[in-house]
C-alpha cells in the first residue's frame, strides 16, 4: 500500500490519523507532513501518524482534503535519511537494577542480554509517554520481558528499559514501569539546546559499552 | 514590584500559553487547565489572553503585594477579600502597597485564575512560560509555588474598571455535560452515550481525571499500539474506568480511546472536581464545528485574542 491509499480516520473533532502501519514509511510520511508546516502537531504513533489542525481556520473536510493531497505528494517524497546515534551505556548494577532478575527469569547470563542489546540496530519508533521518552524497535523478541508489577515512582534520566521486542530510553527523570537494565552515559535532553531532545522519531540508535570506541 | 505567596493552597502554578508543536517529542501542551477563565482574568487586566497568570487549585490561598497594582480573579467561584474586605470575582480589583488578597475555598469547580495588570515574571521553555511540574518546565523554577515565594511583576500598567459580562461567567455546579464525538475505538451502536451518568473520582490532577460509570466493555481492552492522544480524550482502562486527559496528560496512549470531548467544551475540563457528576452528549462532526463557531463568537465579542 502506498501513501495515497492509506486510510485516514478522525481523531476527535480537530485531528486526523493516517493508518499507515508500522513500517518506516511512517517516519518519511511524518517528516513530509511536518515539512508542510500547516499542521499544529504531527505525531507518529506505533502504527500511524496523527496531525492536529486548527478548527478555527478550517473544517475537518478541508483538513482532510489537504491531507489527502499531501499523502499523494508523499508517494514521490524520498525516503527519510535516517540520523544515526551511537550512544555509550553501562549495564547492570545500580545503573541497571533489573538486569540480574531479568537474566534469572530468562535463564541466560546477563552478558548475553547485554550482547543482544548491543548488537541490535534500533530505530526510534516514536517519542511519547513523558517528554523525550523514546520507544525503540529492533530488539530480538527472544528477550521476553514484561512491565514491572509495581512501576517505579522515580527512574533516573538516561535509564535503559527493556520489554519484549523494545528498548525504552528515559530522557528525563520520572516515573517508569519498564525493567531497567542500564543507563546511557550521554544526556538525551539538553535544556539549553535549540532542540533539547537528542532523538527524533525515525532515528537509528546503536548502543555501545561505555569506555569503548 | 512583587507578589509574595503567603499560602499557595493545594497547588498553585504559573500558567500561560500552551507549549505547542512538541507533542512528537512527548511534550504535552500544558497551559491553563481552564484557558477561558484565564483569558477572562487577563482581559480584565488588559493583558494578552494567554499572558502568565496564577492557576490556583481549590483554594484557600493568600497573596501579598508590595506595591499598588490591579488584579482580577476568575474561574471556580470562591470568596475573595482584600485586607479582610469582601471583593467580587470577575471584576478589576485595586490592590494597595502591603495589601493581602485572601481567596476562600472554591464552592464548585476546581481552579481559579489570578491575573495582574502587568507581566508576571516566569521562566520560558519551548516557547511557553507554563509550568509543567513533572519535567520542571517553565513557570517559577519549574515547580508549584510554595509559601514565601516571590514573583516579580514587571511593566505594570493601569486600565479602566471592567467586569466580565454575565453570559461569559461559567455557571459552575457539581454536574457537567460535555459534548463529545466518538473516539477511534468507540463501538458502533452498542453504547448509549447520552443516557448514562458518570462520576469524577478523587484521582484528578492537571494530567487527567478518572471517571467512574457504565462504560462499554471493549474487546481487547488491554493495551493497543500507542497512538497520539490529546486533551479531552476519554480512554477506558482494563479496570473499566475512564481516564479523561487534561493539558498535562501524556501525548500518546495505548488504552482504547472511546470518546473525545469536542474542542468547544475542552476548557471545562479544568473545572471538573472529585465527586462531580458528568454526562457526555454525543455530537456529529458538523455539530461540533457549529458549537465551536457559536461559542467562539460569543467569547470573541469580549476577548478578541482568545481561541478556544
Amino acid at each position: 500500500m502506498t501513501a495515497p491509499e492509506f486510510p485516514v480516520i478522525a481523531l476527535g473533532d480537530d485531528a486526523l490519523t493516517v493508518l499507515c502501519g508500522p513500517s518506516d514509511i511512517r517516519h518519511t510520511l511524518a517528516h513530509h507532513l511536518a515539512r508542510d508546516q500547516s499542521w499544529i502537531e504531527v505525531v507518529p504513533g506505533k502504527r500511524d501518524v496523527t496531525v492536529a489542525f486548527d478548527p478555527h481556520a478550517e473544517s475537518m473536510a478541508l483538513a482532510m482534503s489537504r491531507l489527502r493531497r499531501l499523502l499523494e505528494s508523499a508517494a514521490s517524497s524520498p525516503a527519510l535519511a535516517r540520523q544515526m546515534h551511537t550512544l555509550a551505556a553501562v549495564f547492570g548494577g545500580e545503573d541497571g537494577p533489573d538486569l540480574a532478575a531479568l537474566a534469572e527469569t530468562l535463564g541466560i547470563p546477563a552478558a548475553q542480554i547485554i550482547d543482544e542489546v548491543l548488537q541490535s540496530p534500533l530505530t526510534v519508533d516514536m517519542l511519547g509517554f513523558t517528554p523525550g521518552f523514546a520507544y525503540l524497535s529492533g530488539l530480538s523478541p527472544m528477550l521476553l520481558a514484561e512491565r514491572l508489577a509495581k512501576p517505579r515512582v522515580r527512574v533516573p534520566a538516561g535509564s535503559i528499559g527493556l520489554i519484549t521486542g523494545q528498548v525504552g530510553l528515559y530522557a528525563l527523570e520520572g516515573p517508569g514501569g519498564w525493567p531497567i537494565i542500564g543507563r546511557l552515559q550521554v544526556p538525551l535532553f539538553d535544556r539549553a539546546a535549540p532542540n533539547p531532545f537528542r532523538l527524533a522519531p525515525g532515528d537509528g540508535v546503536v548502543l555501545r559499552p561505555s569506555g569503548t570506541l | 514590584m512583587s507578589l509574595r505567596v503567603i499560602d499557595p493552597g493545594v497547588q498553585c502554578t504559573v500558567q500561560a500559553t500552551p507549549r505547542r508543536g512538541y507533542r512528537n517529542a512527548g511534550v504535552p501542551y500544558g497551559g491553563a487547565a481552564d484557558p477561558l477563565s484565564m483569558a477572562l482574568a487577563n482581559r480584565l487586566c488588559g493583558n494578552p489572553a494567554e499572558a502568565a497568570c496564577l492557576e490556583i487549585a481549590y483554594g484557600p490561598a493568600s497573596f501579598a503585594f508590595d506595591a499598588p497594582v490591579q488584579v482580577a480573579l476568575t474561574g471556580a467561584p470562591a470568596s475573595a477579600r482584600v485586607n479582610g474586605a469582601a471583593q467580587d470575582m470577575h471584576e478589576l480589583l485595586e490592590i494597595g502597597a502591603g495589601d493581602v488578597l485572601d481567596i476562600g475555598a472554591a464552592a464548585s469547580g476546581t481552579r481559579l485564575y489570578l491575573a495582574v495588570a502587568g507581566e508576571m515574571a516566569a521562566d520560558s521553555f519551548l516557547g511557553s512560560q507554563s509550568t509543567y511540574v513533572p519535567a520542571r518546565f517553565g513557570g517559577h523554577q519549574g515547580r508549584a509555588l510554595a509559601k514565601g515565594d516571590t514573583l516579580a511583576i514587571e511593566n505594570i500598567h493601569r486600565i479602566p474598571f471592567a467586569s466580565t459580562p454575565v453570559e461569559l461567567r461559567l455557571p459552575l455546579s457539581h454536574s457537567f455535560a460535555l459534548r463529545v464525538v466518538p473516539g477511534p475505538d468507540c463501538p458502533e451502536g452498542a453504547f448509549d452515550v447520552n443516557s448514562s451518568v458518570y462520576q469524577v473520582t478523587h484521582r484528578l490532577s492537571r494530567m487527567g481525571a478518572e471517571i467512574e460509570g457504565p462504560f462499554p466493555s471493549l474487546a481487547g481492552a488491554g493495551l493497543k499500539p500507542s497512538a497520539a492522544v490529546f486533551p479531552g480524550a476519554l480512554q477506558v482502562t482494563p479496570q473499566g474506568l475512564g481516564y479523561l486527559l487534561l493539558p498535562d496528560g501524556q501525548t500518546t496512549g495505548g488504552y482504547p480511546h472511546l470518546l473525545q470531548v469536542i474542542r468547544a467544551d475542552r476548557h471545562l475540563l479544568g473545572q471538573l472536581r472529585p465527586g462531580d457528576s458528568l454526562r457526555f452528549l454525543l455530537r456529529s462532526q458538523a455539530e461540533a464545528e457549529a458549537a465551536l463557531r457559536a461559542k467562539q463568537a460569543l467569547i470573541a465579542a469580549w476577548v478578541a485574542d482568545f481561541r478556544l
